[in-house]
């Protein structure tokens, strides 16, 4: 059935993409033999033979439930993922890369507090968006969006949108502009509560070296 | 309209089997380990009425209860854990009694959980509580308890970590924080979430106290975590509560677990529900903590009775997934033979039936009609011999 976690690995999960390319720099400067890595083809499981880690490529909220169940040790995901799905483990580092932020968004020029009828709010992270109107005591409407949000004020769906912002050029683009920051993003590094127990030396010797090349 | 009569709920299985084999077995090693120290068992109902959660509503949020109301419109919740109804009924039918209280239970719990994270709503924990008594050696006998449940899973290796509560609490104290503020501060070292604990941390500015603050949740490990507490807050309290802390993880050390207990200062959950010395217990190959607990004084007294008590549940579940079942062995024994009564002698072939068990030959009793069926049924399922019982007794070899 599922796959028993290893005594000696350290299994780090990655999430696929520019997290995962990042995540591989880092391990270059700690002189980790990510050949593997670099040229893995199709594989998912991939092995770091000189530091005792194997690899497992993930998407972001994958590398969470992977983390909670324990069947990987360490994970690397954006904080916008850990906002959005939320979970038990510990979230020791910040890696400092994978930056930008979450921002409520709409059409230029609009006044999105103004009145008292009920917004409705687009996004791709409806916990994240309920979080931070609920913080403002604001009752609002989600419109779960799985593709370019920026469309949904645009067409007049929603009022504005709860999105990931980064330099805002397609806000910009699309005559849109940020209202309001919610919170900033970067990569964590995630582990699961039980191996930072069961494996604490091995887990702190990899904090320890990453923290000291941050 | 779609019916819903051939699956069962999310969060919820049937166990076969082996599955029940598995959890039998570690709840009969359990219970041992409890009865022989003088725990004795105790059910409360599954349904209880909603208040008797609702003063705890911090640690039993109320999207995680399973709710119902009874006939009257009282809401009533499936219970989502033990030691609540056991303190409610401490404070009841068994104020009288001599004390200190031994009481084990064996029960589940239930968990609304959020959809499609594979967790299970319906849990079976078993664990003690040893009510009446603040003393030291009280939190020393539940511990060892809990080493007993932890060796009794044969896991390849396992961990207990200890902490005590009240070292963040009087820590904390010092920190002229909001309440929303302090609660920020907990759920940050409960996570080991340096980079945001720090963040928020350096609002208050730079103090021995907020210095002290951010090493809490690194504080984990061997008996250098104790050297290392010492020095980051120089404060006679806290002393007090590490030395105690001290002097149980070296009586503990004595059981010669070298390595296998360890103290973490950062553990800080649920805040108001725990007292003083608490600990968690992982066995290899689990991704979570299987057995859970600590000192509670002030829980029983929401009840009206004022009286200290420890305890921990353990997850039997999260124990039976990691040690695995034992397929070799199966649930019953394999029959050798099947016994079959002739028309008009199906009671004779009972009693004969009977007889054969007794003196410890696998058989099994044949409820078909035809003697036919019953020898093609015994090909099928390799039974070696067939009795049939008659006004005597006839013995056929299955097979060519």
């Amino acid at each position: 059935m599922e796959m028993i976690k290893s005594n000696k690995l350290l299994r780090i999960a990655l999430t696929k993409g520019r997290l995962e390319k990042d995540t591989v720099k880092l391990f270059e400067k700690l002189n980790f033999d990510c050949t593997e890595l670099k040229d893995k083809g199709r594989k998912l499981i991939l092995q770091i033979p000189n530091a005792g880690i194997e690899v497992v490529l993930a998407k972001a909220a994958d590398v969470i439930t992977y983390i909670e169940h324990g069947v990987c040790d360490i994970g690397v995901v954006g904080k916008d993922t850990i906002m959005e799905m939320g979970g038990q483990f510990f979230e020791l580092v910040d890696l400092e890369f994978g930056k930008c932020r979450f921002a409520l968004a709409g059409k230029k020029g609009l006044s999105f507090y103004e009145g008292y009828t009920t917004k409705t709010i687009a996004t791709k992270y409806p916990n994240v968006a309920r979080k931070f109107f609920e913080g403002k005591n604001m009752d609002i409407k989600i419109v779960k969006i799985e593709g370019s949000v920026e469309l949904a004020p645009l067409l007049g769906l929603s009022n504005a949108i709860v999105d990931i912002v980064e330099t805002g050029s397609t806000l910009k683009e699309n005559g849109l502009e940020v209202y309001e920051d919610i919170a900033p993003i970067s990569a964590r590094m995630i582990v699961n509560t039980a191996s930072l127990k069961m494996k604490q030396k091995d887990i702190e010797d990899l904090i320890r070296k990453i923290e000291t090349i941050l | 309209m779609r019916r819903f009569n051939l699956v069962t709920p999310e969060g919820t299985r049937d166990l076969l089997f082996e599955d029940c084999l598995a959890r039998r077995k570690i709840e009969g090693s359990l219970h041992r380990i409890f009865k022989s120290k003088g725990y004795c068992e105790v059910i409360t109902p599954s349904i209880e009425f909603y208040d008797v959660f609702d003063k705890n509503s911090r640690y039993f949020p109320q999207e995680e209860m399973y709710k119902l109301f009874d006939l009257k419109g009282r809401i009533m919740v499936m219970r989502p854990d033990s030691t609540i109804p056991i303190a409610r009924l401490v404070s009841t039918s068994l104020r009288d009694m001599e004390r200190p209280l031994r009481l084990y239970y064996n029960q589940n719990i239930f968990v609304a959980n959020p959809s499609m994270m594979g967790r299970s709503d319906e849990i079976v924990q078993t664990g003690i509580e040893l009510i009446g008594s603040s003393s030291k050696r009280a939190d020393l006998e539940v511990l060892c308890t809990a080493i007993e449940v932890l060796d009794a899973c044969n896991a390849s290796s396992f961990n207990l970590e200890i902490g005590n509560i009240a070292f963040f609490q009087s820590l904390i104290s010092h920190l002229n924080a909001s309440e929303a503020e302090r609660e920020m501060i907990r759920h940050y070292i409960e996570v080991k979430n340096y980079p945001a604990l720090n963040d928020l941390l350096n609002t208050f500015g730079d103090s021995d106290v907020v210095r002290a603050l951010k090493e809490l949740p690194r504080l984990f490990g061997g008996e250098e975590v104790f050297e290392k507490a010492r020095k980051i807050y120089p404060d006679e309290d806290l002393d007090n509560i590490l030395s105690e802390l001290d002097c149980i993880y070296n009586d503990l050390r004595r059981l010669g677990l070298n390595g296998r207990i360890t103290v973490d200062l950062g553990l800080v959950n649920r805040t108001d529900y725990y007292t003083g010395v608490i600990f968690r217990g992982y066995i290899d190959g689990c991704g979570e903590a299987i057995l859970s607990g600590g000192r509670y004084d002030k829980l029983i007294s929401e009840f009206g009775y004022d009286i200290p008590a420890t305890g921990f549940a353990a997850n039997v579940d999260a124990i039976a997934k990691t040690i695995g079942n034992d397929k070799a062995q199966s649930c019953s024994k394999k029959p050798i033979s099947i016994v079959y009564g002739e028309d008009g002698y199906v009671i004779d072939s009972m009693a004969y039936f009977k007889r054969l068990i007794n003196d410890g030959m696998p058989a099994e009793y044949a409820v078909f009609d035809d003697i036919n069926d019953v020898r093609s049924y015994a090909d099928r399922k390799g039974i070696a011999e067939i009795h049939i019982v008659s006004d005597k007794i006839t013995v056929e070899k299955v097979g060519k």
